[in-house]
């Protein structure tokens, strides 16, 4: 009990080398507190998002890996590309009898062109590559050129409910006259956007006709029953457009059973050729894709859907992706460069931080030498001389390292959001530079993966807009026991780290020879 | 029946090239209620045989006994903070402390327990004659021979048997000197301690009961 006495005794008696130690500590345990909550809140982001999270799945044609297989075989790159087909409403249904999906919806699109007086809506970059059809991949087209057909000037997409149309229920996409299509029935009702109503003075219960880009002769009639405005749709946020179809002004929407008799009655009329060099078959039909959506409880559930889906036959040809784990991921990306970066800094600042401390404790103990000898040769055991001054470095250490923790814990949260906010700039910038479309180098599968619906079914509809991660910007770098005890033991084991080297010399002092020497 | 005992003790050193040979088969003993006074000339090797005496150091050859058990194989931290009181020539106070937490700091490491452990150490320092005012001066505030008196209280402290004092009046002028050998003496005499000496004063050399002369090794 008197060593903790005099140990204490003698913080308060060499006042100046206390408060130096405590200002050394405190400052360690300042930048180590908001670097342990901004790492924590990083984590706990996570989490809690992605225990959030709605999480849906599509499952697409794994291109990249056809392509590898086909390189490793010799096979023809394109002859394996052309024979990918997509999954048929069937499949994508079996698929959802896995036990892990919640729930399952599916859509379907196809790329048709203006008919009659019918005039898409376009901008000038738009305008200038479309024509009544053009070459060019469908809405989420298929590569293999043989099977694209012609891309139209509308992108149509028929829908089994109101909910899954992109924006609806986020608010983006909202009903601005008329009411919504029946999406069970096949009743050749359509909604269309404002600027499209509004280019060809069209009204709720007109008739456009739209006509298949690759046989003009072939014609469908839809009812408007709606007109939606699209906020997603400003030119400001879409970029360059290559495509009238890719607007999402021309993006028509009707019900999933209207588009499919569209599809299958364009199948009965079509005419198909062969090219008479490459041997590729084409055809006139429609060219519609059909996409389901998988809905998951939570991530664990996702992860077990590949496997299920593999078990009930899924090929090695398609692939399932989340675009929401990827865009969420991407969304993080500034708080985990960001959290990387504190880890480093937590790392530098205790290591010179152990150095400092290590060589005050050297000091302090070469010039308390006389008392270490003075305590021995009075009887005081060395062990005992020792856990006296470690005693006093802790109890600096520790007093101070709370203080540090409570000014890290009132700074942490305006640091770590102004560190996030230039971090979340740089970010954004390194993404914006010129060339590089698809988002940072490690990060293009990601950026490429967040693109909405895989394949751009319904999704290539506000795709360009929806693909480009809301980044998270507030950091909740509040400290939590969890820190709090990182915090301890850092502080615990500096104080140990910071003593250690003192006892050593400690254990090697010889009374005799100090007060000799004196 | 002798408290502390030099048994055929020697003890030598390496130098800076050889070995210096300080102490050869000195064979003293020492009982209590006794002042013994230990006298030589400069570099006789008294204030060696004082650590040798106080188990700071150990002999080369030979044996000390202390209650006829050999030192080096006792645990000498505690013969030093229980059984042996040592007046070092040049004080060994802990300058950043005050004359009594000296003294308290003294018997908290023999590890007795007092009920007072500050009315103890003020009673010690009356008793060496220092004033109730200067007890918590600290001790670098204090004149050489209250620092003397000081270094015999806190010698005192925890009650040891055997007091070692290695020129205990060099700093006094004669009054103090007396009142320091009074104060000594009466340890051996009236309390039964076994009082070691080591000086070079002749006049504190008269007043012990028993002398051991050191002579320089050749």
């Amino acid at each position: 009990m008197y060593i903790f006495h005099n140990a204490m005794r003698n913080i308060t008696r060499y006042k100046g080398r206390s408060i130096l130690i405590g200002i050394i500590t405190g400052v360690i345990a300042v930048a180590c507190c908001i670097a342990l909550c901004i790492r924590q809140a990083a984590v706990t982001a996570k989490e809690d998002g992605l225990a959030d999270l709605a999480i849906t799945a599509q499952i697409s044609v794994d291109r990249q890996g056809m392509m590898e297989r086909s390189q490793q075989s010799g096979e023809d790159m394109r002859q394996a590309l052309s024979g990918a087909q997509d999954l048929s409403l069937e499949q994508l249904e079996l698929y959802a009898t896995a036990e892990c999906v919640q729930r399952f919806t599916y859509t379907i699109s196809s790329s048709l062109s203006a008919a009659g007086e019918l005039e898409p809506f376009s901008t000038d970059s738009a305008a200038q590559q479309s024509g009544s059809g053009q070459d060019g991949d469908m809405p989420g087209g298929m590569g293999g050129r043989s099977q694209m057909g012609v891309q139209g000037d509308f992108t149509v997409s028929g829908y089994t409910d109101a909910g899954d149309i992109s924006g609806y229920q986020q608010g983006t996409l909202a009903l601005t006259s008329g009411q919504l299509p029946d999406f069970s029935a096949g009743d050749n009702s359509c909604l269309i956007s404002s600027e499209l109503a509004t280019l060809n003075g069209l009204a709720v219960g007109d008739t456009i006709t739209l006509k298949n880009p690759s046989a003009d002769s072939e014609t469908y009639a839809l009812t408007v029953t709606g007109i939606y405005q699209n906020s997603s749709s400003d030119s400001g946020q879409m970029g360059p457009m290559f495509s009238t179809a890719s607007d999402p002004a021309n993006q028509i929407i009707t019900s999933f059973a209207t588009l499919q008799q569209i599809c299958t009655d364009s199948a009965s009329r079509a005419t198909t050729s062969t090219d008479a060099d490459t041997g590729i078959t084409s055809t006139s039909a429609l060219r519609s894709q059909t996409a389901g959506t998988y809905y998951f409880a939570d991530v664990a559930h996702y992860e077990q859907f590949e496997e299920q889906a593999r078990a009930l036959g899924l090929p090695d040809d398609y692939t399932v992706q989340s675009s929401d784990i990827s865009r969420f991921e991407q969304s993080l990306t500034p708080l985990e460069n960001l959290s990387n970066f504190a880890g480093w800094f937590l790392l530098v600042v205790l290591a010179i931080g152990a150095v400092i401390l290590v060589v005050f404790g050297i000091f302090t103990i070469r010039e308390r030498k006389y008392e270490v000898g003075v305590l021995t040769a009075i009887g005081m055991k060395k062990s005992k001389v020792a856990l006296q001054f470690v005693l006093e470095m802790f109890c600096v250490t520790v007093a101070s390292f709370i203080i540090g923790t409570g000014i890290g814990a009132v700074a942490s949260v305006p640091v770590g959001n102004a560190l996030l906010s230039a971090q979340q700039s740089s970010t954004s910038q390194s993404i914006q530079q010129p060339g590089d479309m698809g988002g940072r180098g490690a990060d293009k599968n990601t950026a490429a993966a967040s693109g909405d619906m895989p394949g751009g079914a319904p999704g290539g509809f506000g795709g360009m807009v929806q693909g480009a991660a809301d980044y998270v910007d507030q950091v909740n770098a509040s400290l939590d026991l969890q820190v709090l005890l990182q915090l301890l033991g850092l502080g615990i084991a500096l104080s140990i780290v910071s003593s250690a080297v003192g006892v050593v010399f400690i254990m090697r002092y010889e009374p005799l020879q100090i007060l000799a020497d004196r | 029946m002798s408290i502390l005992q030099l048994d055929q003790v020697g003890y030598s050193y390496t130098g800076t090239r050889q070995r210096v040979q300080v102490l050869r088969d000195i064979s003293y003993q020492f009982s209590p209620g006794s002042v013994y006074g230990i006298v030589g000339r400069s570099g006789a090797g008294k204030t060696t045989l004082l650590s040798l005496l106080s188990g700071l150091t150990l002999p080369t050859s030979g044996r000390v006994l202390f209650d006829g058990r050999d030192l080096a194989a006792c645990d000498r931290y505690r013969y030093r903070s229980r059984d042996v009181g040592v007046v070092f020539q040049s004080f060994n106070l802990l300058p950043s402390l005050t004359a009594t937490e000296n003294i308290v700091l003294s018997m908290h490491i023999s590890g007795k327990q007092y009920r007072d452990y500050r009315g103890h150490a003020l009673k010690l320092l009356q008793k060496v004659g220092i004033e109730r005012e200067k007890a918590d001066r600290r001790v670098l505030h204090l004149s050489g021979g209250e620092q003397q008196r000081v270094a015999i209280a806190r010698a005192l402290s925890y009650d040891p048997a055997v007091i070692l004092a290695d020129e205990p009046t060099g700093n006094l002028d004669e009054t103090t000197q007396d009142q320091v050998m009074a104060i000594l003496t009466q340890l051996a005499h009236r309390e039964n301690k076994c009082v070691i000496i080591v000086t070079h004063s002749p006049a504190v050399a008269r007043q012990v009961d028993m002398l051991y002369k050191l002579a320089p090794l050749q």
